[in-house]
């Protein structure tokens, strides 16, 4: 019981983790929260699901190109939006992004309406036994491609220049600009970089859930929770405390009360910053007068 | 003292002709226009109360539709089940409301700041609204509470008329209650928080008092907000304050000015109005609320207010240097 529960924590906690993953990614370079971020989930799996359904492309070639667009799109977002208010307070930014989310969701359901949209299974193969424990294939493939990601990703932040870059970007701005680095665009790369990851996580979701224009809200929190969880910032924490999430969620659930599954996120966020704001691997966040 | 910008904003008695003259709008509306003029007066304390707490006092706290949505279920659920008229129930709901900004405000004083105060202010009112889904008997779960709306003083409250002379009189009194804080030693205080928090504790103010007092009055006007909107809809949902009630809050807001009392009524007023028109396809009020947000953040990142102050110096609401 505890194993099998284990495995779909996991596997859940993957996809949260995808999601901290790509906010911190955009918090680490911009300083920025993306609080739209749910809607580029969201975008990104309404994406995958016009390419497949309405098109009829191959799952591969229209997960590949749907998060290809959310890229653009994150760069134009940054480019066209968050450039022009880059030096005004924190909370026109905050509402920059939620307001562009906002269309997007808005645009969503004037496609679609209000319909609740199934897609076809994609990873359908017979599931694994392992002792009594059954893994589904959907575990497999959706905990296979994150590792898979993130592994990329960290060879990428640890031992390439662009890992560099972010790091030198994140400690000044003012620095990395005097040592030629040009800021702006590495923020519209991020950004770009933010939205595309989050888009991973939508096609991944796209195929084993239901898709509807409101899901990206609850996925914004869940991401919120893994990263204040892991530590804002900390793309190492990001990650843990997404998978931390989707096995808080599964044991909560099994053992407490299933109303709790939608909470455990919620009640995760307030009882850390209250508790322990810097979260597991965080830096120092508290202000104290 | 005499300032200059005291004798800018002299004549200020001349926005008491405005409740007046409102007076005579039943005698000119249908039911249909009555009940939007009513949520117009509804949504300016809402955009006021948010308007304090992210404008003035310049915290990231989302926690304003969880204060509304704890005025209306106060306001039913006391009206339901401790069958106290309606009127009896806005005070109720105003306390309600004030405790829901005390909470909010003990995470501010936490520490938490910023993007931490706003997800964490975000997970607030999502919670709220998990209870109000699920504390079944207590507030009617998805299918909401109904209200038994009952009358005052023999006059019938689902009139739409007579809800309006209650809910002017409320607003009334709140904007100019809202003024007269801002106007005050602590208003300045509050702003000053907002500019330098350190530098104000420096100068011997108790900021996290400050930050408590503000967060506090924002819950006590959004809750009586609520508790009309109770009454106004007569029956409240955990659906209404949900995330799209947030983003129609921080639209009025942002539409209005940042920071300004003016503001939050033309904000108020604004929004209310034009969604009428494009509530025909679903989706089109979203993609409205984020076009005008993201367009107004752009081009006019001071609102509707800051044009009327280059009209008119009678529309500067400061003391102090924007």
């Amino acid at each position: 019981m505890l194993m099998q529960l284990s495995i779909a924590g996991i596997s859940q906690g993957a996809i949260y983790a995808l999601i901290a993953l790509s906010l911190t990614v955009i918090y680490r370079s911009t300083t920025i929260v993306s609080f739209g971020h749910g809607d580029f989930v969201m975008a990104g799996a309404f994406l995958a699901y016009i390419l497949v359904i309405g098109l009829g492309f191959a799952f591969l070639p229209a997960g590949l190109l749907a998060i290809a667009a959310m890229f653009a799109i994150g760069i134009v977002f940054s480019r066209g939006l968050i450039r022009p208010i880059r030096g005004g307070p924190h909370i026109g930014l905050a509402l920059m992004s939620i307001s562009f989310g906002f269309a997007l969701r808005g645009i969503a359901r004037l496609v679609w309406g209000r319909e609740v949209l199934p897609m076809p299974r994609v990873f359908d193969v017979d599931p694994i036994f392992v002792g009594s424990i059954i893994i589904t294939g959907d575990a497999i493939f959706t905990i296979g491609i994150v590792a898979v990601l993130l592994a990329a990703f960290f060879i990428l932040l640890h031992l390439t220049d662009i890992g560099k870059m972010v790091q030198a970007v994140y400690q000044s701005e003012r620095g990395a600009r005097l040592i030629g680095i040009d800021v702006s665009r590495f923020h519209d790369f991020s950004w770009g970089t933010g939205a595309a990851l989050g888009a991973v996580g939508g096609v991944l979701i796209a195929p084993v859930s239901f898709l509807h224009p409101d899901l990206g809200a609850s996925f914004l929190i869940k991401g919120f929770a893994a990263m204040t969880l892991g530590g804002f910032g900390s793309l190492g924490g990001s990650v843990i405390g997404g998978l931390l999430l989707g096995l808080a969620e599964q044991y909560a659930g099994a053992y407490l009360n299933t109303a709790l599954i939608d909470i455990t996120a919620y009640l995760l966020i307030i009882l850390v910053l209250l508790i322990r704001p810097r979260g597991l691997f965080g830096r120092k966040v508290v202000i104290k007068v | 003292m005499h300032t200059p910008a005291e004798s800018r904003t002299a004549p200020r008695w001349i926005f008491w002709l405005l409740p007046i003259l409102a007076l005579a709008i039943p005698l000119a509306t249908n039911p249909y226009t009555q009940f939007i003029i009513n949520a117009m007066l509804i949504y300016t304390l809402v955009t006021l109360g948010f308007s304090v707490v992210i404008g003035n006092l310049g915290q990231l706290a989302f926690a304003n539709t969880a204060f509304f949505g704890i005025g209306a279920y106060a306001s039913a659920m006391a009206g339901n089940a401790l069958g106290l008229p309606w009127l009896l129930t806005v005070p109720l709901a105003g306390l309600a409301g004030a405790a829901g900004g005390f909470l909010a405000s003990a995470a501010a004083l936490r520490g938490i700041r910023l993007y931490y105060l706003a997800i964490v202010t975000l997970a607030f009112g999502e919670l709220m609204r998990w209870f109000y889904t699920h504390a079944g008997a207590l507030t009617g779960g998805t299918d909401g509470l109904a209200l038994d709306r009952g009358d005052i003083f023999g006059l019938q409250l689902n009139s739409d008329t007579v809800q309006f002379y209650i809910f002017l009189l409320l607003t009334t009194l709140l904007v100019a209650g809202t003024v007269n804080l801002l106007r005050s030693r602590l208003g300045r205080a509050i702003v000053a928080v907002r500019e330098n928090e350190i530098a104000t504790a420096s100068l011997g103010i108790a900021t996290s008092r400050i930050i408590v007092t503000a967060f506090v009055w924002s819950g006590f006007v959004v809750g009586i907000a609520g508790a009309m909107f109770a009454l106004h809809t007569g029956r409240v949902f955990p659906e209404s304050f949900g995330l799209t009630q947030l983003i129609i809050n921080f639209a009025m807001v942002l539409v209005g000015g940042l920071g300004s009392v003016i503001g939050a009524v033309l904000g108020a007023v604004a929004l209310t109005a034009l969604p009428e028109y494009v509530r025909a396809f679903p989706g089109m009020e979203e993609i409205f609320f984020g076009v005008i947000v993201m367009v107004v953040l752009l081009v006019m990142p001071k609102g509707l207010a800051s044009l009327l102050r280059r009209v008119s110096p009678i529309f500067h609401e400061t003391h102090h240097r924007d």
